[in-house]
């Protein structure tokens, strides 16, 4: 049977029909062309898929679709501002924290949950919101620091205490940052300071 | 992805939803967090082709103290917010303990504590892929007529593993069910057949409202240990819920214990029970205790190594039974 459902995404209003047997995640990379969101297992056990449902980090794969109708859906996608990304990707950028980027989405997805809820976690609590998110490249200690940095800068700190011990700049340089069409950190970090 | 399709119905009420349940009976099923069902309906084991959508109807998500002291959390709460709710975590620690750990932040932010309690058995030749089911002849709880764990007896032996039933039993608590005859409550244990393929001894039509913890005694304390193969996003191979009361003089007075991951139930160990009460703190690796609850555990099915979770199921218990009782001294203490 098909339904009629409103899913508001990334701050859009969207109607949509659907079979009730189809899940958020299908309609969001199916119908709505948003494949940030990942499929991986399709079971709930890789976290790849994770959006914000109403502001708390869920599987989209295991959200019946008219189940999310009337709620506010926030995917990967909806993260950057006006071509800038958001602080958690950026930090991701700079610390490499992306191997072969397919658990990114989902875990960026995790952090923005947690830092909205508790915007100066413990590593302990990261390491928790973190535990649904599965990086099989084994890539969690970028991560985490990627995490930390995130935090400090948006609690107004530089952050870039944790890049590297011997003083170098992990960061990508202008080159990188160019081809990638990036923007340069630098700006939005003082703009922000 | 599937290829099963499925009538969605959400009703505004609590008496809608009986009345769907009870209208499309065997063939219609409640759906709350959707994290247990949803997987069964893409593997197509799925019986339900109807399925009532819990998520519009309002209440039954609250945690608050009952006049006897005691906790009522809503069966439509998650398991998320039971984890951190502060009156679960300084009313029945166990329960918060059991709530944190069951799946991944993911499923507890969507998962409910009501569907946590009435989670489906699995087993290996069960929560498969069509594809895997299809190679072989359909087990029972495949609508088959084998039983490929327990072929001698031909009786579906899928273990009931979900972390938060073993806490509640331990602490004494009561389901509310909702049904078309009205409301009745039951011991949360009273909610299980002990079944495979059916583990709910509820009515079809029937719905876990909520659930209610009695003030705990004085004197008292609980623990829920679980223990898995991977930290998070999984379920436990073993849990083990204590919970003691101690005498005036510091010994166990009586204690409860609940274990999840074993049989088609979470059941209790009466003779560990009994063997517990009246005597000390067992001591860390207290042998005889071990030994007890390795025997009381029964025929155990669905694991690779026997031995080896006879074993642990004994240190576990030992370490619930011992964290219960420290609880029970540091709040008989303050």
């Amino acid at each position: 049977m098909k339904h009629l459902i409103q899913l508001t995404v990334n701050g859009q209003t969207h109607d949509l029909v659907t079979r009730a047997e189809r899940t958020l995640l299908d309609v969001l990379r199916e119908d709505l062309g948003l494949t940030g969101s990942k499929r991986g297992c399709d079971l709930g056990a890789c976290g790849a898929c994770a959006v914000l449902l109403d502001g708390r980090p869920i599987s989209s794969c295991l959200t019946l679709a008219v189940e999310a109708s009337g709620r506010e859906i926030v995917t990967v996608e909806g993260l950057a501002q006006g071509g800038a990304l958001h602080v958690v990707q950026e930090a991701f950028v700079e610390h490499g924290a992306v191997q072969c980027g397919f658990c990114t989405p989902g875990m960026v997805i995790a952090v923005k949950g947690l830092l909205d809820e508790r915007p100066h976690p413990e590593d302990a609590e990261i390491l928790e919101a973190l535990s649904g998110n599965l990086c099989r490249c084994t890539g969690y200690v970028k991560i985490l620091d990627a995490v930390r940095t995130a935090i400090r800068r948006m609690s107004g700190g530089r952050g870039c205490e944790a890049l590297a011990a011997d003083g170098s700049d992990l960061r990508p340089s202008q080159a990188t940052r160019d081809r990638s069409g990036l923007a340069a950190p630098a700006t939005t970090r003082e703009s922000r300071a | 992805m599937t290829t099963i399709q499925i009538e969605y119905h959400a009703p505004t009420t609590l008496a809608q939803a009986v009345a769907l349940l009870a209208e499309h009976g065997a063939a219609a099923a409640p759906l709350a967090g959707g994290t247990d069902l949803v997987p069964a309906l893409k593997y197509g084991v799925l019986r339900a082709r109807h399925l009532v959508s819990l998520a519009r109807i309002p209440g039954y998500r609250d945690i608050a103290t009952t006049a006897e002291g005691g906790l009522a959390i809503g069966a439509f709460a998650t398991l998320a917010d039971v984890a951190r709710s502060p009156l679960v975590r300084e009313g029945c620690p166990a329960l918060a303990e059991a709530a944190a750990q069951a799946g991944s932040p993911l499923l507890r932010n969507r998962g409910t504590i009501g569907g946590n309690v009435c989670l489906d058995t699995r087993c290996w030749y069960y929560n498969q892929t069509e594809a895997w089911r299809a190679s072989r002849e359909r087990c029972q709880k495949a609508s088959g007529e084998r039983c490929y764990v327990n072929p001698k007896q031909n009786v579906c032996v899928a273990l009931f593993s979900a972390d938060t039933p073993a806490a509640l039993i331990a602490v004494g608590a009561r389901a509310t069910l909702a049904g078309p005859a009205g409301e009745r409550t039951v011991p949360v244990e009273a909610l299980y057949s002990g079944d495979g393929l059916r583990p709910l001894a509820k009515g079809e039509a029937e719905i876990l409202t909520g659930l209610v913890l009695p003030a705990p005694p004085g004197r008292s304390g609980a623990a829920y240990l679980k223990h898995s193969a991977r930290e998070s996003i999984d379920f436990p191979l073993l849990g083990v819920a204590a919970a003691v009361v101690l005498s005036p003089g510091g010994t166990i007075a009586s204690a409860r214990l609940a274990v999840t991951g074993v049989r088609s139930a979470p059941c209790r160990l009466p003779e560990v029970e009994a063997a517990l009460a009246g005597r000390q703190i067992p001591a860390e690796g207290d042998r005889e205790l071990g030994r007890l609850t390795a025997r009381s555990l029964g025929a155990l099915f669905l694991t690779e190594a026997v031995p080896h979770k006879r074993h642990l199921a004994g240190l576990m218990v030992v370490e619930a039974v011992t964290r219960a009782a420290r609880q029970a001294q540091g709040r008989s203490t303050s």
